[in-house]
């Protein structure tokens, strides 16, 4: 079998039709810092867990407050994303992204539509997987955005170069539990607050019920007063008020249940 | 300049030759003031000595304090307005904070530099206040030699004009209404005389605030 010393190379299939390198990056994903993407009656929400900051870590102030933080980055006005997998790679798929956008607007005179830019990204990241012998990009994304064409649009893209359109979806670690909540929790046209929470208590419940606002970042992409689309990174502030409602939701719940457990347990 | 374009046949035969920047017209000056500049353009839109436009303004907000004048061939204003929009949207998404006037000037220059042997037929203008709330004006050849005097810029087919009117009525840190008062004053006065800018006047007013108002000016409209 010495095809198989060959078939770990991103541009060979294996000897069962698969590509290795590509199966190895989604693995990498898989323990990434967990992301959620939920479309709501108000717009798109993007959640990401932040791992424990080092207290060393120099701050940033004095940027631009909605343009990026550590896992979601603004690509245009009308478009941004949220990342899991290797930081380096995304940062050169995200410049990429953002002169895509650019050079759509330059030649259109109009924001790229979201679909458009997905395709051009997932044409990058499929290249990579059949040309040239480099390895894939170890990045998924969650695209949030608004365009003409489609109002608000949530897209998972991953190291293959597939990519399809979500209501709601989660990538990173602890998928499978986020995702069957997901299913049973999210509603069609739930208000950005509730998907907040739910966003939170997900989060929450994958880190085994110790969420604090410095371990989330949440971010929304909705429509401006002036009729375009903003988006915007929440401050401090506002993590916080959510995480404390999420936490105070989380212990009634669990009050609730200790009282029914009693109950049954009496009679 | 010399570079010219095509020709203008008079009735008795023979044929008249147009400066290549004077096709579409147009008047622009920028001014500073004390801690407030302003910038101001005609509003003709023409084809040689058809006006086909009323309001072509030719001025335009590319960060929140900064203003690019672009006053030349129509088609360069547009194609050059939509180059320094993706270059300031790039920076501002790499860096995270809004190019300063002084690296939009730069930025500017070097874009109209690398068409060195294929130029812009644009001279354009830059206004705008520094991060020290200091106001800026800077103005360029069709080739992006630029220059930030401590008065004014003036470009356009009614440059010469316009050198002349706001040399006189200019005092150094003005306040707002005394810069609308004398950027409009002269621009107007140089505007009457040149028939390939006028048709109104748009004057903008830029505030180390962040604060903008573009007033119209009424003018002869012929």
């Amino acid at each position: 079998m010495s095809g198989r010393r060959f078939d770990s190379r991103t541009t060979i299939f294996s000897q069962e039709g698969r590509l290795y390198q590509v199966e190895y990056a989604m693995t990498a994903i898989g323990h990434a810092p967990l992301t959620l993407g939920m479309l709501t009656k108000d717009g798109v929400l993007l959640l990401a867990e932040r791992p424990q900051q080092s207290p060393l870590l120099d701050s940033e102030e004095g940027l631009e407050k909605n343009i990026s933080a550590e896992k979601l980055f603004m690509v245009d006005d009308h478009l941004a994303v949220s990342v899991a997998g290797l930081t380096a790679d995304a940062n050169t798929l995200i410049n990429h992204a953002r002169l895509t956008a650019q050079r759509y607007a330059y030649t259109y005179q109009e924001p790229v539509p979201i679909e458009h830019l997905v395709t051009v990204m997932c044409d990058i990241k499929q290249g990579y997987t059949q040309i040239g012998g480099l390895r894939p990009f170890g990045v998924s994304f969650l695209y949030a955005g608004w365009d003409n064409a489609h109002g608000f649009q949530l897209y998972h893209s991953d190291p293959s170069g597939n990519f399809s359109a979500w209501k709601a979806n989660a990538i990173g670690q602890h998928t499978d539990a986020a995702q069957s909540v997901l299913k049973t929790d999210w509603k069609e046209n739930m208000s950005m607050e509730d998907a907040m929470r739910l966003g939170c208590r997900i989060l929450n419940k994958c880190q085994d019920g110790s969420l604090t606002s410095e371990k989330v970042e949440i971010a929304h992409m909705t429509m401006g007063d002036d009729g375009q689309p903003k988006f915007h990174i929440c401050r401090t502030e506002e993590v916080d008020k959510v995480v404390k409602e999420t936490i105070k939701q989380k212990e009634e719940e669990d009050k609730q249940k200790e009282k029914e457990r009693r109950e049954k347990q009496q009679g | 300049s010399k570079a010219t374009v095509s020709v203008l046949y008079w009735k008795g035969g023979g044929e008249r030759k147009m400066s290549i920047f004077a096709y579409n017209g147009g008047a622009m000056v920028a001014m500073k003031g004390d801690g407030c500049v302003a910038i101001a353009s005609d509003n003709r839109f023409g084809t040689q000595f058809n006006t086909i436009g009323r309001n072509n303004v030719k001025h335009h907000q590319v960060g929140s304090r900064v203003f690019v004048g672009l006053p030349g061939l129509e088609t360069d204003n547009q194609t050059l307005l939509a180059k320094i929009k993706f270059r300031m949207k790039m920076f501002r998404l790499r860096e995270e904070r809004e190019m300063p006037v002084k690296s939009a000037t730069s930025m500017l220059g070097n874009l109209l530099y690398s068409h060195r042997f294929g130029s812009f037929f644009v001279e354009p203008v830059v206004a705008g206040i520094d991060e020290k709330g200091q106001s800026y004006v800077a103005g360029f050849d069709c080739i992006g030699s630029h220059v930030a005097p401590e008065d004014f810029i003036v470009t356009g087919t009614t440059q010469d004009s316009l050198l002349g009117t706001c040399e006189s009525m200019f005092k150094p840190n003005m306040n707002a209404d005394e810069l609308f008062e004398v950027v409009s004053q002269a621009l107007m006065a140089s505007l009457d005389r040149d028939c390939l800018a006028g048709w109104g006047a748009s004057v903008t007013i830029l505030k180390n605030t962040g604060e903008c108002i573009t007033r119209q000016i009424k003018t002869r409209l012929d």
